[in-house]
């Protein structure tokens, strides 16, 4: 009987933190990095167009309002989402707009899109641990 | 678009296509999985939906 022993490969901690702050920036490319090719693409696709939609939504990219606890959640969660994010910010974009019929919808986008980004970076992270 | 149930559905496909893409491994299961995914959000919203219309808010 023979049996067959997979070989499982664990990136340094360097290449793993470098994995994960790209997988952050970028959605999809620490997938990508990792030889995960379908599943890269799929998320470099799917997450910025997600995030898109809620700004043409009119949603709002919350302020960190310390203050105000939930809304300081949502910056966080907004956040997640790595570049586009820091992009739509520099732009002035995502200033939402509350009388908006879709406002809550865009909000609904924008702040899953981000917490969705930091699930991918997590499945990065094991992947590169050789835990996948 | 402003139609409430497309925006969910849209919201739905969005979740349940990027959860399916991380949770299984091969296109086939991808697809099978996120349709399940999808189907049980867009029903599940729209029974949600119906039972607060009838509760006294």
């Amino acid at each position: 009987m023979g049996g067959t022993t997979a070989r499982v490969t664990v990136a340094s901690p360097t290449l793993t933190s470098l994995v994960c702050v790209a997988a952050w920036a970028i959605p999809g490319a620490g997938h990508l990095w990792l030889g995960r090719w379908q599943k890269g693409v799929v998320f470099l696709v799917l997450l910025p167009l997600m995030f898109a939609i809620g700004l043409g939504l009119e949603g709002r990219l919350f302020p960190f309002e310390f203050s105000q606890p939930l809304v300081a959640l949502a910056a966080a969660a907004d956040l997640g989402m790595g570049l586009p994010y820091l992009v739509a910010k520099a732009l002035s974009a995502g200033a939402g707009r509350v009388v908006a019929v879709s406002y809550e919808y865009g909000n609904a986008f924008l702040i899953v899109a981000g917490l969705l980004n930091m699930l991918v970076v997590l499945d990065a992270f094991d992947i590169a641990q050789g835990r996948k | 678009m402003t139609s409430h149930l497309g925006l969910m559905a849209l919201f739905a496909f969005f979740v349940s296509a990027t959860f399916a893409t991380l949770m299984r491994d091969t296109p086939r299961e991808q697809v099978r999985f996120g349709s399940q995914l999808f189907a049980g959000f867009v029903v599940g919203g729209v029974a949600l939906g119906w039972v607060l219309y009838v509760l006294p808010l």
